[in-house]
């Protein structure tokens, strides 16, 4: 897909999520018990859920809360991994090989099983919001191991260059060094890996609200809308309720075609 | 050529002692992490005596000072880890069932499942990935991306619902979720191994496409597969919890989520031992194989 029609529908997608508070007809909790079930027409644009809540509405809130607390969660990981990758890519062997190990165990684990544990420690009885944040917020941390792996091998690499050597025998400040030469290389990568971990954590979202382990009701996202999928007679006579799905695999693959490289690739 | 002989033996040697070190290490390390779990779960110190309205104040603060001395987070842990030396992971807070027989009775549901959805997963990344390079033609490339994206972009939870509707096999769904993984790993090895030198040479010399595949494409390529292999089993598990929970297949996956849905730690720390140590061990594998390590 060329970039200009990715970024465009993306564009198109966050203005609908930023606006969802005036563009939705309805609150996203606000229920029409007259209504349940209720196919589209003129009232509900895209019918009514089982409680009789208008989905237009809560595909608007969801997509908000999908693409506003990936990046942010993102944006965690990656904080985090710089903070592990600097003494996990020195040279202080004591320091450098727990955290490196840490780092592969991390790795090595299935991710969702990791976050499956960690979610199971938290009570059930969280308000909607606090969910929202409290998924997020694992993801974030429970995702830092491959950035940070990313990161320690680029410390490493910056640390045995050519220009820091020169740096260090002209006399520069470890500090001083580390401003130059080291911060604008880490942040171009930095920045990369951002752009990695947005879809990964929308399309991780959505796994775990499938599963009920996500964010809570009434408060909609991706993923706890995608839980319709398993009723097929609801499906079969609302296809509209795939119309989540929709949105995450065009989502996605608009993010995946903005790295500049095919999708399977750029994961290298 | 004793003294090479002697290195080589002595780096084998090394590296198997490496990796028993490190996977001993992430064992100790994930047993400590599901005994501070299961110690720290709410209501592990709740003692039924608590309400007891017969003993006094003074003796429950002692009897609860008891309890915490002998429940101290080392000396829980060592207990724990000796019991799990022996087989005994606890008892399921959820199913009042002893973890072992769960995981005893599961385990080949989800083993059956990860195997073939690896190989599937394995055999379509391959075959996209083989498309995305050897023709050089820019419609397979992109047919090839494409399908990789699409893949990427479906949740495993879903395609594992839209095969159970259709009644067909889940081990596809597994393999389909894999397979975007897959490809990009491989695409990347097939793309620097097209333009070696040793490869050019031999398709100069008019060596058959049976020969390229086996001897100049598996064959250069075995380390990184084996490496991929290991990863992918392990990318396969993960795979499986949503395909297993969502569509009532009786195994591990299906276990945690119900482990967590009903906050039965002992049942999730029990799980996380196991899946530690065979995340470590498939780790360690393909570290020794390939000769990589921390």
């Amino acid at each position: 897909m060329p970039r200009k029609l990715a970024a465009a529908i993306l564009i198109l997608v966050i203005a609908g999520a930023v606006l969802a508070p005036w563009i939705a007809p309805f609150a996203y909790a606000r229920q029409f018990r007259d209504s349940p079930d209720a196919g589209p027409g003129g009232r509900f644009i895209m019918g009514t859920d089982d409680v009789g809540r208008d989905r237009f509405s809560r595909l608007l809130y969801a997509t908000r809360v999908s693409l506003l607390l990936a990046p942010a969660a993102a944006l965690v990981s990656v904080v985090l991994a710089l903070a592990i990758s600097i003494p996990g890519g020195g040279g202080f062997a004591p320091i450098r090989r727990p955290i490196n190990g840490f780092t592969t165990i991390c790795l090595s684990l299935p991710w969702l099983f990791l976050f499956i544990i960690l979610r199971a420690e938290l009570p059930l009885n969280t308000a909607p919001l606090t969910s929202a944040l409290l998924t997020f917020g694992l993801m974030g941390v429970a995702g830092f191991a491959w950035p940070a792996r990313v990161f320690t091998a680029s410390v490493r690499e910056i640390r045995e260059s050519g220009w820091v050597l020169q740096g260090r025998a002209a006399g520069m400040r470890g500090w001083r060094i580390a401003a130059v030469h080291g911060w604008p290389h880490l942040r171009a990568i930095a920045a990369a890996q951002f752009r990695v971990l947005v879809p990964v954590y929308i399309l991780s979202e959505a796994s775990l609200g499938l599963l009920g382990l996500g964010v809570s009701d009434p408060l909609p996202s991706w993923g706890n809308l995608l839980q319709e999928l398993q009723h097929p007679d609801r499906v079969r006579a609302n296809p509209w309720v795939l119309a989540p799905l929709g949105l995450l695999i065009a989502v996605t693959i608009c993010l995946e075609s903005l790295q500049g490289l095919p999708a399977g690739r750029r994961r290298e | 050529m004793n003294t090479s002989k002697a290195a080589a033996e002595f780096g084998v040697a090394g590296r198997l002692l490496r990796s028993a070190l490190s996977l001993l290490l992430v064992v100790a390390a994930g047993g400590f992490a599901a005994a501070a779990l299961v110690r720290y779960s709410p209501g592990f110190d709740v003692d039924e005596n608590s309400w007891n309205a017969k003993i006094s104040p003074s003796t429950l603060a002692a009897m609860h000072a008891n309890r915490e001395r002998q429940n101290s987070l080392p000396r829980f842990y060592a207990h724990y880890l000796m019991a799990a030396l022996h087989g005994d992971l606890g008892q399921s807070d959820s199913l009042r069932v002893p973890v072992t027989e769960l995981l005893r009775d599961r385990a080949p549901v989800s083993a059956r499942l990860v195997a073939s959805g690896t190989a599937g997963g394995l055999a379509f990344g391959a075959a996209l990935a083989w498309l995305a390079v050897w023709p050089r033609r820019a419609a397979a490339r992109w047919f090839a991306s494409g399908t990789s994206g699409f893949l990427l972009a479906i949740p495993p939870a879903v395609l594992g619902l839209a095969f159970f509707f259709s009644a067909a096999p889940l081990s596809f769904a597994v393999a389909l979720a894999l397979t975007p993984r897959v490809f990009g790993t491989l695409r990347a090895l097939f793309d620097e191994l097209y333009g070696s030198a040793a490869l050019l040479a031999a398709r100069a010399r008019g060596v058959g496409p049976f020969t390229l595949g086996t001897r100049y494409v598996l064959g250069a390529a075995a380390p990184q597969l084996i490496a991929l292999i290991g990863v992918a089993f392990v990318m396969a598990f993960g795979s499986i919890i949503p395909i297993e929970a969502l569509c009532d297949v009786p195994g591990v996956g299906q276990l945690a989520w119900k482990a967590a849905l009903a906050r039965d730690l002992p049942l999730l720390s029990g799980l996380a031992l196991i899946v530690t140590f065979m995340a470590a061990f498939v780790q360690s594998m393909g570290d020794l194989l390939t000769g990589e390590g921390w």
